[in-house]
Parts: structure tokens; C-alpha cells; sequence
């Protein structure tokens, strides 16, 4: 094992909350609700079993083979060729998801608060600072989310109070106006962020109670979903049907507070709790690929990859779309057409679960037959 | 090591430099308290911004040549253009300084502008991250410019004279987002408040007349269609459930004068129902005044007689609406009381086929009133003799 550290499988739940819920939070009201409208709310839980699911298989895998991380039980269950080819997807895979956040990390700090400030300073600025928390370990990182996860939380929930007196409820009426068909294709677009749950399969080998991985990966799922749950159903409570108009509801829902004339303009708090999310969320995935790319050139130690692949990174990012059409063009297929977070966090840990599971039992009737 | 300290250190001097890539003075910006949209005769979109001016002497505006008041401490200026942001650019040349939108809290829209659609226009300010979506909206009477160009000499800035004007919520207040929400809304109709100047006084200058609320435009598909005058405008604020001050004056049967109720809480529930074809919406209202004057020889104190006022009330409250109802239902065809909305929470399904000629069958909506009215004070006053 390359990773040294350890972490709990506490820290392990709130890394991932982090990874899942940071961006999510801004733009899914405004994604999901083009086909949802007022029943935004419903689809995260119609979403949530592809979060179950994916722990679920991360953690069966991991039982197989508790040492190893994907990248390496990959080879082992199809041999060296067939396992390094799905490493290598899987690794280009997770570069394009990462860059791609990146990007978005920078677009947005750039359109909403800082429009004069070059992107690659952003971007640039936020490897570096990543970079060094990796360059740290599973161990620093972990805990990098168990520190930010109660600001987080709780300047979360000050926000939602405050918007209190501007809501009417009337606007979620009527629920389930088209039946459900709304809310479930509204879903579609939020699995893309529940599949993301499937990136716990590098992170399980190093969990100091790995038996209570299961109980806090489903927990993190279903605290990843209360939480969609309550943005999106403040978000029509506050917006009801110009929730299209914007492109991060949540932020200009907070710029909309106005308590007693001088609690305003609180935009500022969000985007604190945005930052900090995103920043644990870009770690973690950054984790990801450095580990995941050491173990797949059979590497002794992680570390002196971590700049040369944050300088990939930041030129990928910063090339990756041309203008917003582009990359509004390129979230329409992710989330509609080609999911590459659904392949990466469920198609390829099912794949390798069911070959597993058939090699076992090959395995098992050779044995037989030798006796 | 030595050497790595100094690299530490170095790197330290540069985190300190961070934030100063978008910095914006006070002194190299141009706030913007007041916007006012016109169409020039030539079909350009006129934008006429009030600017504060931090100066303190007390300047002149660009057109105010004659204005007397002294305190105002706001600037204006012109910019034309097809579009609004073609107009902002024009208007960009002619200032010294960066625009600031975040105060522009009081945006006036003329009423040619208003009549060609204000649609298009609303999306530069929803897409721009600056203005506020609790920015007032209100249509002038004549020209927007001339109302943002008058010097009050109560407030500082005539934007300030109409953001206090709508939050008195004597009469109507529309935000940006309730514009927006209305213009998206079932029925495709809203209703802002509309200002006028107050008659010039002898012996003031022209500017120092005041601006102030007194009818409200009707909009229909984002185009106004008509107007309403203030006492129709409480009848639909009624309605919206949005009425916050109203002093009612009745004159109950067998009493020899008036007295005047103000109104303490008032609380409005619209119940749809559909009946097959028949569309039936009950309004429910439940009302709490004081009497602050009577002039009959009544004595308020006896049960008898505060029962007979609280029904002349109800009844009087009913008749406004009534006659709200009329013009609303039967002249301007425009539903901006908000059945639409009702029908189509309480029946989803049957709402669909109605949508589509709603024009016409809102005008069919058979209403009955239900109100409660009662009246806790009588205060003492002048007790008849």
C-alpha cells in the first residue's frame, strides 16, 4: 500500500458529503428544476438509491479485496491487460471529472464575484492550495473535512433561517402537478451526482473501522439527500417559478435576504460555504487521481506526482470549454446522454463485482473437480 | 534551509497582495440609486440613471437648471440606445466613473415603454449580477425622466421619495422578483403602481413638486393594457391578500354621518371550486379595525350599534369589491387578482383544458364574499352628548 495515513470512517462519510454536495448545491435547483418545475424537491430522493448502490458495490468489492484500491483489484480479477486498460479509463475518466470541476469552480468565481481577475489566477491559485493538502495525504485530507463540515453545516442552516420570512409555501403547490414523471426525469440529472458516492472504492482500504464503513457511507448518502431535499424545497419555497432565471438559485436566493434593512447582501457567506466545500470536494477527487495513477504505474510513493499532474489539470481545466454554450452543451450530454460519473462510480465497480463473482465460483468448481 | 526560509517569506509578501485584482473604490464609482426607462420618439430606449453624488455642495442636475432645494445631492444622466445595454454604453462614454448598480433601487418605466412590452427589457436586469431583485418597479404617467428628475425636499433623492412610497404599502408595491413572478404566472398579467407628479405649487419650482402613487397599470403579457384608480387598487390588493393600510369611511343606514375604520389586520383566502363547466371562486375575508373617527351621534360602546357597524363594514368592504370585480372581470379581462393560480393549485388537472381561453372564462368566475369583519376599539373620543 502506497497511503500510509488512516481515516475514519466518519471522516470518510463527510469527505464524501463534501464531494458530492459542494457544487451540487448551487446549481442543482436550477438544473434539475427545467424538468421538474415545482416538484424539485422530490428528485433527490428518487435519486438517492444510486448513492446506496454505489457504496453498496464499493464496500462488497472491498470485502473481496480489503487491502487494495480499484485500480488494483481491477488487474486482479481480469488479469493484468484487461485490469490496467480499466485503470487507465477509469484514471482519464476521473481527469476529465476533475478538470471539469475545476472549471466550473473557476467560472463561477469569476461571472459572479471577481470578473476581472484572469481565470488561471482562480484555478491557478485553488491547484495550488489543493495540491498541498493532497501532497499531505488521506490523512490531512480527511480531516481538512472534518473541520470544514460544521461551518459548513451550520452557516448552511443560518442561510436557510434567514430566508425564512420571504417564504410561501403556496409555491410548491401543486405537488406533483404531471404526476411523477417530472420529478423522476428531474432525478436524471441528479444522478450524476449521486454516482459520484462511487469514489469511496479508493478510500475504503484505509478506513481504521472498516466494518462501519457501510453504516456511514449510507448515512452520508442520505445527509447528502436531506440536504438537496432542503435547498431545492427553499428554493421554490423562495423563488417558485423564476427559479429558471438564475444560475445558482441558492446564491441569489441569498442575495435576496433582507432582515431589517442591514442584514443583506449575504451572498458573501454563501460563497464562504461554497469555497470551503468545493475546495474539499476538488481534494478529494485530486486524491483520487494522484493515488489512483501511482498505483497504476506501480509507483512507491504518491507524492511526486501531485504537481506534475495539478499542472494537467489546471491546463485541461482551463482549455476545457470554449464559452458557456459549450460547456452548457457538454453538461446536457453528461447528464442526459453519455453519464461518465454513472460509468466511473457504478458501471465499472458493478462490472468488476460481477466478473468477481464469477471468477469465484470458477475458482470454486475447478477445485471441486480437481478433488 | 536558509534559503527555503526566504522562499517561505517572499511567498508570504505575495498573499498579502491578493484582493486588490478587483478592487473598486468608492471614489472610481458612479452609484446608481435611480433608473428611468423612456422610448424616444424615434422608437430608442431612453436610460436615465440618478446618480449619487458624494460631494456633499449640494450640485445642480444636468436639467434641474431652475431647482431651488439645495440638499439634493444627486446627479443625472442620459443614455440612448436600441437595447438597454446599448443605451448603458452610451451612457458609460459620458461618465467619469464605473457604474454601480447594486443601489438601484427604484426603477421607473414610462407609459409608451410600458405599452410596447417591458419583457425584454427586465432581462438585462435579471441576467446583470448587480441590480437587486428587491428593486421597485413603478410606471410613470408621463415621462419616467421627469419623475426621477424632481427635487423633493423631504427625502434626498426623488429614487429615495418613491422606495419609501412603496414600502409605505398604502397602495401597491411591486419588486423586480414579484414582476418577474407575475409575468411568469398563470394567468400572464400584472399590476404595478403607477406615480404621477403632484400639480406644481405657487410660488415653487418646477421641480419641487413631489411624485406619488395613485393608480395602478394593468399589464397583459408584459404590455399595458389600462389602468385603475386607487380605490379599485385596494379592492384588488384585497384580493392578492396583500393589503396592509386602509382607512374605511361607512355611513351606516339610520346614522346621520360617517365614521372611518383603519384597518388592523386584514386576511383574504380565495377557495376555488369547479363545478363541470361552472367555475365558482368564494372569498373569504377576515378583517380587524378601529374606529379612529365618528361623526354620528352613535354610541359605539352599545353592542347593538358596534354589530351594525361591523355589518355596514363587511358590507361596504364587499361592495368595493364588487365593483373592483366589474371592471376587472368585465372591462380589462385581466386576471390580476390571482385566481389562476388558485384554480390551478386546487385542480391540476381540470386546469389545463381551462388555461388555454382562460381570457375569457376568468370573466365567467361566478364570486361570492364571505366576510368577517369586526371592530375591537371604539376609542372614546368626542362621546355625542
Amino acid at each position: 500500500m502506497i497511503e500510509k495515513g488512516k481515516i475514519s470512517a466518519l471522516q470518510m462519510g463527510i469527505l464524501m458529503y463534501h464531494a458530492i454536495l459542494a457544487t451540487g448545491i448551487l446549481f442543482i435547483p436550477a438544473s434539475v428544476y427545467d424538468a421538474a418545475k415545482q416538484d424539485i424537491w422530490l428528485s433527490p430522493i428518487w435519486a438517492s438509491p444510486v448513492g446506496f448502490l454505489c457504496i453498496f458495490i464499493a464496500y462488497k468489492l472491498n470485502k473481496l479485496y480489503p487491502e487494495d484500491t480499484i485500480i488494483q483489484y481491477s488487474q486482479r480479477i481480469l488479469g493484468t491487460f484487461l485490469g490496467k486498460t480499466l485503470g487507465l479509463i477509469l484514471l482519464l475518466m476521473l481527469v476529465t471529472s476533475l478538470s471539469v470541476m475545476f472549471w466550473q469552480y473557476g467560472e463561477f468565481v469569476v461571472s459572479e464575484f471577481l470578473p476581472h481577475t484572469p481565470k488561471f489566477v482562480i484555478i491557478g491559485m485553488m491547484i495550488l492550495l489543493c495540491a498541498s493538502a493532497v501532497h499531505g495525504g488521506l490523512e490531512v485530507v480527511g480531516r481538512l473535512a472534518g473541520m470544514v463540515f460544521p461551518i459548513f453545516f451550520l452557516l448552511f442552516l443560518v442561510i436557510i433561517v434567514l430566508l425564512l420570512p420571504d417564504i410561501e409555501i403556496k409555491r410548491m403547490l401543486p405537488i406533483m402537478e404531471n404526476g411523477m414523471m417530472p420529478s423522476l426525469k428531474g432525478s436524471l440529472v441528479l444522478y450524476t451526482w449521486f454516482a459520484q458516492f462511487g469514489i469511496v472504492y479508493f478510500f475504503l482500504p484505509f478506513l481504521t473501522n472498516r466494518e462501519k464503513a457501510m453504516k456511514f457511507g449510507m448515512l452520508s448518502v442520505l445527509v447528502v439527500m436531506l440536504t438537496l431535499v432542503l435547498t431545492n424545497i427553499v428554493v421554490i419555497w423562495i423563488f417558485g417559478n423564476v427559479t429558471e432565471n438564475f444560475n445558482a438559485p441558492f446564491m441569489s436566493a441569498s442575495r435576496y435576504i433582507s432582515i431589517a434593512e442591514f442584514l443583506s447582501h449575504l451572498e458573501s457567506l454563501v460563497m464562504a460555504i461554497w469555497i470551503a466545500g468545493t475546495f474539499i470536494k476538488l481534494c478529494a477527487f485530486y486524491y483520487t487521481v494522484v493515488l489512483g495513477t501511482a498505483e497504476w504505474l506501480n509507483l512507491s510513493d504518491y507524492r511526486p506526482l501531485v504537481l506534475p499532474l495539478g499542472l494537467v489539470i489546471g491546463v485541461f481545466s482551463l482549455k476545457a470549454f470554449l464559452n458557456s454554450s459549450e460547456a452548457a452543451e457538454h453538461f446536457e450530454i453528461v447528464s442526459k446522454g453519455f453519464m461518465d460519473t454513472l460509468v466511473y462510480g457504478l458501471a465499472i465497480p458493478m462490472l468488476l463485482l460481477l466478473a468477481a463473482y464469477i471468477r469465484k465460483l470458477i475458482v470454486r468448481h475447478k477445485g471441486e473437480s480437481e478433488k | 534551509m536558509k534559503r527555503s526560509i526566504a522562499i517561505c517569506f517572499i511567498c508570504m509578501a505575495i498573499m498579502l497582495l491578493t484582493g486588490c485584482w478587483d478592487r473598486r473604490e468608492t471614489n472610481d464609482l458612479a452609484i446608481i440609486t435611480g433608473v428611468a426607462l423612456d422610448k424616444t420618439e424615434e422608437g430608442l430606449i431612453e436610460l436615465t440613471v440618478e446618480i449619487h453624488s458624494p460631494g456633499g455642495s449640494g450640485n445642480r442636475s444636468e436639467m434641474g437648471g431652475d431647482s431651488g432645494g439645495g440638499k439634493n445631492k444627486t446627479i443625472l444622466q442620459t443614455g440612448k440606445g436600441v437595447s438597454l445595454a446599448d443605451a448603458m454604453e452610451d451612457l458609460d462614454e459620458k461618465l467619469s466613473r464605473q457604474m454601480l448598480w447594486s443601489h438601484a433601487e427604484a426603477i421607473v418605466i414610462s407609459k409608451a415603454f410600458a405599452e410596447t412590452g417591458i419583457r425584454d427589457e427586465l432581462d438585462f436586469f435579471v441576467r446583470h449580477p448587480e441590480p437587486r431583485l428587491r428593486s421597485y418597479i413603478f410606471i410613470s404617467d408621463g415621462k419616467a425622466k421627469e419623475i426621477i428628475a424632481l427635487r423633493p425636499s423631504l427625502e434626498r433623492s426623488s429614487s429615495e421619495v418613491l422606495i419609501k412610497l412603496a414600502e409605505s404599502e398604502v397602495l401597491m408595491k411591486v419588486t423586480l422578483f414579484d414582476l418577474m413572478e407575475m409575468l411568469k404566472g398563470e394567468s400572464g398579467t400584472s399590476v404595478l403602481p403607477m406615480v404621477a407628479k403632484s400639480p406644481r405649487e405657487q410660488g415653487k419650482a418646477v421641480l419641487e413638486t413631489v411624485s406619488y402613487i395613485n393608480r395602478s397599470a394593468v399589464l397583459k403579457q408584459g404590455k399595458m393594457i389600462g389602468s385603475i384608480n386607487d380605490q379599485l387598487t385596494r379592492g384588488v390588493l384585497w384580493f392578492r391578500n396583500e393589503i396592509k393600510e386602509s382607512i374605511v369611511t361607512v355611513k351606516p343606514e339610520e346614522a346621520d354621518g360617517y365614521i372611518s375604520m383603519d384597518i388592523l389586520k386584514g386576511r383574504t383566502v380565495l377557495i376555488p371550486e369547479m363545478d363541470g363547466h361552472r367555475l365558482k371562486m368564494t372569498v373569504k375575508i377576515e378583517m380587524i379595525d378601529d374606529v379612529i373617527q365618528n361623526q354620528t351621534d352613535w354610541n359605539l360602546k352599545e353592542l347593538e350599534k358596534l354589530q351594525m357597524l361591523e355589518a355596514a363594514l363587511a358590507q361596504k368592504i364587499e361592495q368595493r369589491l364588487t365593483d373592483t370585480l366589474e371592471i376587472v372581470q368585465k372591462e380589462l379581462k385581466a386576471d390580476i387578482v390571482g385566481f389562476a393560480d388558485e384554480f390551478r393549485r386546487k385542480y391540476p388537472e381540470k386546469w389545463k383544458k381551462e388555461k388555454a381561453d382562460w381570457e375569457e372564462r376568468f370573466a365567467t368566475v361566478e364570486v361570492t364574499f364571505d366576510i368577517e369583519a369586526e371592530v375591537l376599539r371604539t376609542g372614546r373620543g368626542s362621546a355625542p352628548q
